[in-house]
């Protein structure tokens, strides 16, 4: 079959978005498929990109060449940090989307892009020639080549919505579902499981008593996501705060078994970080009341996004419990909140490059391996679409470990664990977790940038600038002193010194970065006058300790990574391997010791005897 | 290729050597089964056929068809036997010979002589037991006195490691809570600041810190007390570790200066393992190997749990040399033994003005007074000695350095929170502890945390 496009990518969300764009940015051509060609990257949930955890994928996603954090920086409505007062490792970018503006900033940027085509229609087989996918037929009996192939379905393979009793066919609402995709998976011998996830209802912000609500305004100056941005500051719009009330909890709770999530009519598993208002209710009974966020849905439009009420009640109590909440008595809901069944790919299916073991130069990213979140997906979809160039010019895959990105602890953690419920990430999932900051994600992977050609020259260069003057900034932090007395505020957490490095006032314990870099800069002279260059140095300063102490960690961490296990490693013939060892890793196919160690129910013994092995087994082989 | 070695069938006389009443014999491997029923001839109409754990009754017989002795023996499946592997337990009456026959059959079948601590790791390399219970074996196996054996005991039936586990538990709660303040920043959860947490932590702190201290006890128990000889040359210290000994082991002749490196030995001392130790006199000058000697002789006076510091009362300075001793030697734990006391004429011990530090008079000649240092070491001994009834006693050195990291990180935890400290760092030092203490029992800190937060806190919007 005649290749038409070196990488075709089914699904146009944002795992296939990024990933149709990395493979542009190295050179390649690529071509989305999708059922709607003008609803690239919509925002199916929350409209909303960051938070805890996933701005850092975003940060990193930047750093990588990727659109996401360009996308939400011109299109975002309002900006803050969470975690402020925390530590500056967890601070942790948000940002409310337009999320009309969103899509279509997306669309353009990809019309834009040179040796992208974006091709509308519904893939319906994946087209496999001596164990190598070489192209897909679409449901309309359309056949395109190509060399490579990622997969970035999100809910829409085998895509069932429930509302009460009543069941759509759909990925989303309004929209169809990919159902003969799925049967090609299951042809081609993966094996598929099914989870579930939900939305709430959206409301017209126009029937909202807005001052019955607590206001949440965005931060100043705008904590933008790229450096590849330039948009000036403006006025943004606020979300607010509400609360359910004890007339929620008894609407609610009187008509759990009419949820289809309780009458046995959804049998797969949702997130447990992301309960429906149902499972809120029945779970934590003892709890009065619970807090919903409301973010708009843009400033175009009057829609409102209830954050916290997901829900797949028959629609007519999800009015009624709607209106229980306060602020929200007169409320008219404009779109049904639903829970949707999907099929996924559980990911040991696939290699740390996303490649599946199955087919070669076939990739998946994002929901159809079992994760949740656009971040998630869109690192996935990047990371995917780099390998999916790397295969066809048959060079090694990227792969990022553990200790350099949360993309990594993601991948990593998908591929050795089971899923059993749609994987999001937590800064608590990342061991090294003072290392992988939102200030120093181009640190951590400015090499892989530019070795991949995933950003131009001028970026690198800019990159380049900014770590050398942070270099300099942490030189001066360490070199020059200053008077205690002139410390002003924070003069008394200093009382029987009489100067004091700007090194040590930064590693001073109960005091923040936040309070000590507005006193630095009274001693300007000398400092440079970039925000960013004095923020990153002083986080460097601030961890530097603990990094170091961690480095030996991360070495043994390194060393166990690099404790390779050979891909046709046989563990049939390891004598002394539990049963239950032996399954496990003929099913996640570790690709080196430390990842054999990460795989759930293998026990150091387990790790022990599989070691002794392969020494034995490299002896042999030489 | 991969397999080699592990498709071997290991041997060996399980019980220890000496006449006993029975002896035991293991066999391990996949073999096992096949080298006992070509010996063994049932004298019973039952059943050819081994049944997992059903101990049969037979003869056992050699391959030139005589009766070597009337055995019972049992077999257990691979999986579920001790090392994982399949395995036959062999019980003949006791006598070295009998048993030692009896292996050599097995290993002309084509078994191969275990080596010392194989079963037990080949039962952690089958993940039949945790690190923590593999150690505790190791334990049993070197035990050679009653309390040892009980603390090793203790061990292996868990309530250490239940303890252990315990703490850790503890330790993660407090972790979920942090971090459940971390990634929800929009949930009400203030778990940094809040009292319960600190005073949660404040117990597992001093929980683990018992557990270091009980590692002196531990020790004591697992490498035996240890008692330092020491004293100026020619008082009589390798006459006294002689006599103690109950054997010539060392050198004892007139001149001073005999011993010139020290000897170590291990006694049982009223059912307690003691470590005695005779070291070379202590003296201003003397010859390079001499004072080589006496550097030694002050390290281990150092590191001892008791001094024994002879002093030779024939001498006519003894008095004026023994108070400076005492100052230079800066040892709180000692006992001052007047030796040669059948030499000298009584009464003339009460030159020595103690303040404290009481002369017990002994003779190594007369053997006067050893029964009373004997008595009075093994009440010293008795009261550094750990309460074994719970088990609770740490008495692995590897055990206890991770035990210490942990507990150094949990007191930075502790100051962290107490000073308000950023929430990221108090969970940095957590799970650098959890981590310690998972390094004890070999467990890994996978998804609980998660798991924790999502089942007592209602997260997520
Ligand atoms: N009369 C008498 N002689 C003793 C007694 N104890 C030891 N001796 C003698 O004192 C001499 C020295 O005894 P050692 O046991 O060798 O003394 P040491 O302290 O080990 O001497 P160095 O190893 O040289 O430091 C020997 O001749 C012993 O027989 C005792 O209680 N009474
Ligand atoms: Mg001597």
């Amino acid at each position: 079959m005649m290749a038409e496009y070196d990488v075709i990518v089914v699904g146009g969300g944002h795992a296939g978005v990024e990933a149709a764009l990395a493979v542009a940015r190295m050179g390649k051509t690529a071509a989305i498929v999708t059922m709607d060609a003008k609803r690239l990257a919509l925002m199916s949930c929350n409209p909303a990109i960051g938070g805890v955890g996933k701005s850092h994928v975003v940060k990193e996603i930047d750093a990588l060449g990727g659109l996401m954090g360009e996308a939400i920086d011109a299109t975002g409505i309002q900006f803050r940090r969470l975690n402020l007062s925390r530590g500056p490792a967890v601070w942790s970018t948000r940002a409310q989307a337009d999320r009309i503006k969103y899509n279509d900033y997306v669309v353009d940027f990809v019309r834009r892009q040179e040796s992208v085509d974006v091709i509308e229609g519904v893939a319906g087989e994946i087209l496999a020639d001596a164990g190598r996918a070489v192209g897909i037929v679409t449901e309309d009996g359309r056949r395109i080549g190509s060399r490579a192939i990622v997969i970035a379905t999100g809910t829409f393979l085998g895509g069932l919505i429930h509302i009460g009793e009543k069941k759509i066919r759909a990925g989303r609402i309004g929209e169809k579902a990919a159902w003969e995709l799925s049967e090609s998976f299951r042809a081609l011998g993966f094996e598929i499981g099914r989870l579930k996830t939900g939305t709430p209802p959206r409301i017209d912000g126009a029937t909202i008593d807005w001052s019955r609500c607590e206001i949440q305004p965005g931060e100043t100056p705008i904590p933008f996501f790229s450096s590849r941005s330039s948009r000036e500051q403006f006025d943004q719009t606020p979300c607010h705060l509400t609360y359910t009330t004890a007339a929620t909890k008894l609407l609610v709770s009187a008509n759990f078994e009419a949820s289809p999530i309780f009458s046995g009519q959804i049998n797969s598993t949702g997130p447990r970080y992301c309960p429906s208002i149902e499972d809120k209710f029945f779970r934590f009974a003892d709890k009065e009341r619970h807090q919903i966020f409301l973010e708009p849905e843009g400033n175009g439009t009057s829609e409102v996004y209830p954050n916290g009420f997901s829900t797949a009640l028959p629609e007519e109590i999800q009015r009624q419990a709607i209106r229980t909440v306060a602020g929200l008595e007169e409320a008219v809901v404009t779109q049904p909140g639903y829970a949707v069944e999907y099929d996924y790919c559980p990911a040991y299916q696939v290699k740390p490059t996303l490649e599946t073991r199955r087919l070669e130069g076939l990739f998946l990213a994002g929901q159809i391996l079992g994760t949740s979140g656009y971040e998630e997906a869109a690192g996935q979809g990047l990371i995917a679409g780099v390998n999916a160039v790397l295969q066809i010019e048959r060079e090694p895959g990227l792969v990022l470990d553990r200790s350099e990105a949360y993309i990594g602890v993601m991948i990593d953690d998908i591929t050795t664990h089971s899923t059993t419920e749609p994987y999001r990430l937590f800064t608590s999932r990342a061991e090294y977790r003072l290392a992988l900051r939102e200030d120093n994600a181009r640190d951590r992977l400015h090499q892989y940038a530019r070795k991949y050609r995933l950003i131009n020259e001028a970026e690198a260069d800019h990159f380049e600038r900014l770590d050398q003057a942070t270099r300099e900034q942490i030189k001066h932090f360490q070199k020059k002193r200053v008077a205690v007395a002139d410390l002003g505020e924070l003069r008394a957490r200093f009382q029987k010194r009489e100067n004091i490095s700007l090194e040590g006032l930064l590693k001073q314990p109960g005091i923040t970065i936040n309070e000590a870099l507005p006193i630095i800069a009274r001693f300007d002279g000398e400092l440079s006058h970039e925000r960013e260059v004095l923020e990153r140095a002083a986080i460097w300063i601030r961890y530097k300790g603990y990094i170091d102490k961690q480095q030996r960690e991360i070495e043994k961490f390194k060393r166990m990574e690099g404790a390779v296990i050979p891909a046709d490693f046989s563990y049939d013939t390891i004598a002394g391997l539990k049963q239950e060892a032996r399954e496990k890793f003929r099913r996640f196919r570790p690709g080196s010791l430390g990842q054999a160690g990460r795989i759930e129910g293998v026990t150091p013994g387990d790790l022990a005897v599989l070691s002794i092995h392969l020494k034995k087994w490299s002896g042999s082989g030489e | 290729m991969a397999a080699g070695r592990c498709d071997e069938t290991i041997v060996a006389v399980i019980t220890p050597p000496g006449e006993g009443g029975i002896a035991a014999l293991r066999i391990a491997g996949k073999r096992s089964l096949s080298f006992l029923e070509s010996h063994f001839r049932s004298t019973s109409e039952d059943s050819p056929q081994f049944k997992p754990f059903l101990m049969r009754y037979g003869h056992f017989v050699g391959r030139d068809g005589n009766v070597i002795d009337e055995v019972m023996a049992v077999y257990m499946p691979a999986g579920r036997s001790y090392t994982g592997l399949p395995q036959v337990e062999i019980f003949c009456h006791g006598g070295r010979q009998v048993v030692q026959l009896i292996q050599q059959q097995i290993v002309n079948d084509g078994a191969r002589m275990s080596e010392p601590g194989e079963f037990t790791r080949l039962a952690f390399l089958s993940g039949r037991i945790d690190l923590a219970k593999a150690e505790a074996v190791a334990e049993i196996i070197a035990a050679n006195t009653d309390s040892s054996f009980g603390a090793a005991r203790e061990h292996l039936l868990g309530a250490y490691a239940e303890h252990v586990t315990v703490l850790r538990e503890a330790l993660v709660d407090i972790a979920a809570e942090i971090e459940a303040s971390i990634d929800f920043p929009e949930e009400d959860i203030d778990a940094a600041g809040s009292r319960r947490l600190v005073e949660m932590l404040d117990r597992t702190i001093g929980s683990i810190g018992e557990l270091v201290e009980s590692y002196t006890g531990g020790r004591i128990i697992d490498e035996g007390y240890r008692i330092a000889i020491g004293g100026r040359p020619n008082a009589g210290k390798s006459s006294l570790f002689n006599l103690l000994l109950r054997q010539e082991r060392a050198l004892v002749t007139p001149t001073a200066g005999t011993t010139r490196d020290y000897l170590s030995e291990w006694i049982d001392l009223g059912g307690f393992k003691v470590n005695i130790i005779d070291t070379a006199g202590l003296r201003r000058g003397g010859g390079q190997i001499e004072r080589a000697g006496q550097k030694s002789a002050k390290r281990i006076i150092d590191s001892s749990d008791i001094l024994l510091w002879m002093v030779d009362l024939s001498k006519k300075n003894w008095q004026a040399e023994l108070k400076a001793d005492i100052k230079a030697l800066e040892k709180t734990a000692i006992i001052l033994l007047g030796n040669k006391i059948d030499a000298v004429p009584a009464g003339a011990e009460k030159a020595w003005q103690a303040d404290s530090n009481n002369l017990l008079l002994t003779s190594c000649k007369t053997r006067k007074g050893i029964a009373d240092l004997k008595k009075s070491l093994i009440v010293r001994i008795n009261d550094k000695m750990p309460d074994l009834t719970d088990g609770l006693v740490v008495t692995s050195a590897r055990h206890k350095q991770k035990l210490a990291v942990a507990l150094k990180a949990l007191r930075a935890a502790r100051r962290k929170m107490a000073a308000s400290e950023s929430p990221e760092l108090t969970a940095f030092d957590l799970r650098l502890a959890i981590g310690a203490i998972d390094e004890i029992t070999g467990r890994i800190y996978t998804d609980e945390i998660l798991g924790k937060i999502f089942s007592r806190f209602c997260v997520g919007k």
